[in-house]
C-alpha cells in the first residue's frame, strides 16, 4: 500500500506539472486570438484617464509592452499576471481589475452549478439504473428518449420554454409563478459573505431572502440539469449492464441473495465509478460553460460576463476567464482520476 | 496466385456483407432507431427540396416586391385568428387573406416557410463541420497512434489544451475575433470538434497495432501507409461513425446557438438559431418565434441522436447479442 501511495503522489505531481503546460497553451491560444486581431476594446484603453497627457498615455502603453510586436506582448502579459496584474476591464464592468470582476461573480456560477449537479444526479442516476434493469423494455425506451431529448435540446430554447410556462403563463393563470431572471429579487437585503445568495441568506438567518433566492435558482438549475442528466443516465445504464454480466454477480445470485441486494450492494457500487467521473467533468464544465443559460436567465455569473466580454472585445477579462476555467477543468480531471484510484482498487499507476 | 487472392477477397467481402446484413437486421428490430431514421431521412429530403418547396426570395425582407415593402395589412408578429393555439392576451391576431400556420416574424415573413428554408442551411453546415472534424481528427489520431513516441506525446498535449476549454467559449472567442461569417463559424466549430476524434482514433489504433495480423502484415513486407490505411483504419472506423452521428446533433445545436447569440452574418438569414434570436426581445409578444425553430432543431438533433445511440449499441460487440 505504501508503495502504491508514493506512486499516486508521483502521478499527481506529474499531472500538476503537465497542467502548467496546458494552462500556458490555453493562454497562448487565447492571447493570440484575443490580441492578434483588432477588437472593440484596446487592451490599454481602461488604463487611460481622459485627463492624461499624450506622454503619460505613451508611458502606460510602454509599461505594459503594448508597443511591442504581438509575439513579445505575450511575455509582457505573462510578467504582469505573475505580479498579480490581470489588467483592467472596460467600462462594461466599470473598469475594475479583471480578476476582481471574475471573483465577484464566480460565486453565482458556483451556486448554479452545484444546484444543477444535485438535480442531475438526483434524476439521472435512478433513470440510468431503471434503464439497465429493464434493458430493452418499455422503461428503458422511455428513459432513453428522456436522455436523448435532454441532449438534443437547444439550451436557450429550453430556458425560454421554462420562462414562458412557469413565469409568464403561470402568472397569467393566477398560479404561483417562479421568477424568470436574476439571482435574487432582494439584492442587498443581507450581508454579502460567500457571494452565493442562498448561502448568504442562510448565514444571515433571513428565511424570506433564502426562499426568494431558491425560487430564482429553480428554473436555470433545472434547465442546465435537463441537458446533462441524459448523459449521466446513459453512462450509468451502460456501466450497470457491463457490471451485471460479471461473474461475481452470477455468483452473488447463485448464492441465493435477493435481487435487490445483488443490485444495490454488489452491482451499483462498481457501476457508479464511471458516473463519478462524468459528474466531476460535468461540474467543471458547468462552472465554465453555462453561458447560454446564464444569458437567458440573466444570471449574474461569469458565463454571462464572458459573453459580454466577447462582444466588447475585452481581452483582459477573456484571458482571466479562460485561464480560470481551464485550471478548474484540469484540476477537476485530476481529482476525478485520483478518486478513481481510491474507488477502484483494480487501477494501478 | 491471382485467382487465389480473388477468392480470398471475395470471401472477405461476403463476410462483410453478411455482417452488414445482420447489423441492419438488429437496427430494424429497434423501434427507436427506426423512428430516428425515418425522421432523419424526412429532414434530409426536406433539406434537399426546401428551395423548390418555398421560394428562397421570400427570405429576403424585401421579398414582396408587389407591395414595395408597404404591406396593405399589418403582418409583423401576427398569429392566425382561427388557430387552435391560444397564446393568451397581448398577441396580435391576423385576419387577412393569407394563412400563417406558425405565425410571422419581425419582417412579416411566414415562419413556417422560413423554417423550411432554414433547414438546409443548418444541415449543410452541420454536415460540413462534422465531416471535416471527423476526417481531420481521425487522420491526426491515426498518425499519432501509429507513429507513437514524441509525435504522439505532442499531439496528446495539444488536445489536452483543447479539452481544457469550455467548447462554446473557444468558438465564441474565435468567431468574435476573426469576424462574423459562415466560414468563420465553421472554422470555429471545427476547432472545437476535432480533438475527441483524435483521442478516439488513437485509442483504436493502439489497440489494433498490437494485434497479430499487423505483425503478420509487417512480416509480409507491407508498407506502413498500407497497413495503416488499408488494414487498421477500416477495422477501427465504426466508433468514429457512431461518434460522428452523435456529434451531428450537437453541431447543429452549437452552430445555431452561436447564431442565436448574435454571430449571424445577417439578421434576416433563415437559420434556426437566427430565427429564434429574432424572438428573444419579443418572447411574450410572439412566443412562436422561439418555440418552433427550437422545436425543429430538437427534432432534427433527436433523430440523429436516436440513430447514433442505436448504432452504438448494435456495433458494440459486448452489447450485441
Amino acid at each position: 500500500m505504501g508503495g502504491q501511495q508514493v506512486k499516486v503522489y508521483e502521478y499527481v505531481i506529474r499531472r500538476l506539472i503537465l497542467m502548467i503546460f496546458v494552462l500556458l497553451g490555453v493562454s497562448i491560444l487565447v492571447f493570440y486570438l484575443a490580441r492578434g486581431f483588432p477588437s472593440g476594446l484596446a487592451p490599454w484603453a481602461p488604463y487611460i484617464d481622459p485627463k492624461m497627457t499624450e506622454e503619460q498615455i505613451q508611458e502606460v502603453i510602454r509599461a505594459h509592452g503594448f508597443d511591442q510586436p504581438i509575439l513579445l506582448q505575450y511575455f509582457y502579459w505573462l510578467r504582469d499576471i505573475l505580479h498579480g496584474d490581470w489588467g483592467l476591464t472596460g467600462i462594461w464592468a466599470q473598469g475594475r481589475p479583471a480578476n476582481e470582476v471574475f471573483l465577484s461573480h464566480f460565486p453565482y456560477t458556483v451556486e448554479l452549478s452545484v444546484t444543477a449537479i444535485i438535480l442531475t444526479v438526483a434524476i439521472g442516476l435512478p433513470l440510468g439504473i431503471i434503464s439497465a434493469l429493464k434493458n430493452n423494455k418499455l422503461p428503458d425506451h422511455a428513459s432513453r428518449i428522456i436522455a436523448l431529448t435532454g441532449y438534443s435540446t437547444p439550451s436557450y430554447w429550453f430556458g425560454f420554454i421554462l420562462q414562458l410556462v412557469f413565469f409568464y403563463y403561470f402568472s397569467l393563470w393566477g398560479l404561483p409563478h417562479l421568477p424568470s431572471s436574476g439571482a435574487s429579487g432582494m439584492e442587498g437585503a443581507v450581508a454579502r459573505v460567500t457571494g452565493m445568495p442562498v448561502l448568504d441568506g442562510l448565514l444571515a438567518g433571513n428565511l424570506e431572502y433564502t426562499i426568494d433566492a431558491i425560487r430564482h435558482l429553480i428554473l436555470p438549475a433545472f434547465s442546465l440539469a435537463f441537458i446533462s442528466l441524459g448523459f449521466l443516465a446513459r453512462i450509468v445504464r451502460a456501466s450497470m449492464l457491463e457490471v451485471m454480466r460479471q461473474d461475481y454477480i452470477t455468483l452473488a445470485r447463485s448464492k441465493g441473495l435477493k435481487e435487490r441486494v445483488v443490485i444495490y450492494r454488489h452491482a451499483l457500487k462498481n457501476a457508479l465509478i464511471p458516473a463519478v467521473t462524468l459528474t466531476g467533468i460535468f461540474f467543471a464544465s458547468l462552472l465554465g460553460g453555462a453561458m447560454i443559460t446564464e444569458y437567458v436567465f440573466a444570471w449574474p455569473g461569469v458565463g454571462q460576463l464572458s459573453l459580454r466580454a466577447v462582444f466588447q472585445g475585452d481581452s483582459n477579462f477573456l484571458l482571466v476567464y479562460t485561464l480560470m476555467i481551464a485550471a478548474i477543468i484540469v484540476i477537476a480531471n485530476l481529482v476525478v482520476d485520483v478518486a478513481y484510484i481510491f474507488l477502484d482498487p483494480r487501477i494501478k499507476y | 496466385m491471382t485467382s487465389n487472392s480473388t477468392k480470398v477477397r471475395a470471401g472477405e467481402w461476403a463476410a462483410r456483407w453478411a455482417d452488414l446484413k445482420y447489423t441492419l437486421y438488429l437496427l430494424r428490430k429497434n423501434p427507436l432507431v427506426m423512428t430516428g431514421s425515418v425522421i432523419a431521412i424526412f429532414f434530409i429530403v426536406l433539406a434537399l427540396l426546401a428551395n423548390f418547396i418555398v421560394d428562397p426570395n421570400l427570405a429576403n425582407p424585401t421579398g414582396y416586391p408587389e407591395f414595395h415593402g408597404q404591406y396593405p395589412f399589418e403582418r409583423k408578429f401576427v398569429w392566425n385568428k382561427d388557430s387552435i393555439i391560444n397564446w393568451g392576451p397581448g398577441i396580435r391576431l391576423y385576419e387577412g387573406p393569407e394563412q400563417f400556420y406558425l405565425g410571422t416574424d419581425n419582417w412579416g415573413r411566414d415562419l413556417l416557410k422560413m423554417i423550411i428554408l432554414a433547414i438546409p442551411v443548418d444541415m449543410e453546415n452541420a454536415v460540413i463541420i462534422t465531416v471535416a472534424a471527423a476526417v481531420f481528427g481521425t487522420l491526426i489520431g491515426a498518425l499519432a497512434g501509429y507513429i507513437g513516441g514524441v509525435i504522439d506525446e505532442v499531439v496528446l498535449r495539444i488536445t489536452d489544451i483543447f479539452f481544457a476549454f469550455p467548447a462554446l467559449v473557444l468558438a465564441l472567442v474565435f468567431a468574435a475575433m476573426i469576424g462574423r461569417s459562415i466560414p468563420t463559424l465553421r472554422l470555429a466549430l471545427l476547432l472545437v470538434w476535432w480533438p475527441p476524434y483524435v483521442r478516439l482514433m488513437r485509442g483504436q489504433i493502439l489497440g489494433e497495432k498490437e494485434k497479430g495480423y499487423v505483425e503478420a502484415l509487417r512480416g509480409l513486407g507491407a508498407g506502413h501507409l498500407r497497413i495503416l490505411f488499408r488494414h487498421i483504419m477500416p477495422n477501427s472506423i465504426y466508433p468514429i461513425l457512431v461518434q460522428a452521428t452523435l456529434d451531428f446533433g450537437g453541431v447543429i445545436l452549437t452552430f445555431s446557438a452561436l447564431m442565436f447569440l448574435g454571430f449571424s452574418p445577417s439578421p434576416s438569414l433563415p437559420e434556426l438559431g437566427n430565427l429564434a434570436a429574432a424572438g428573444y426581445e419579443h418572447i411574450f409578444e410572439a412566443p412562436w418565434l422561439i418555440i418552433f425553430p427550437g422545436l425543429t432543431m430538437l427534432i432534427i438533433a433527436l433523430a440523429f441522436n436516436l440513430v447514433g445511440d442505436g448504432l452504438r449499441d448494435v456495433l458494440d460487440p459486448k452489447l450485441r447479442r
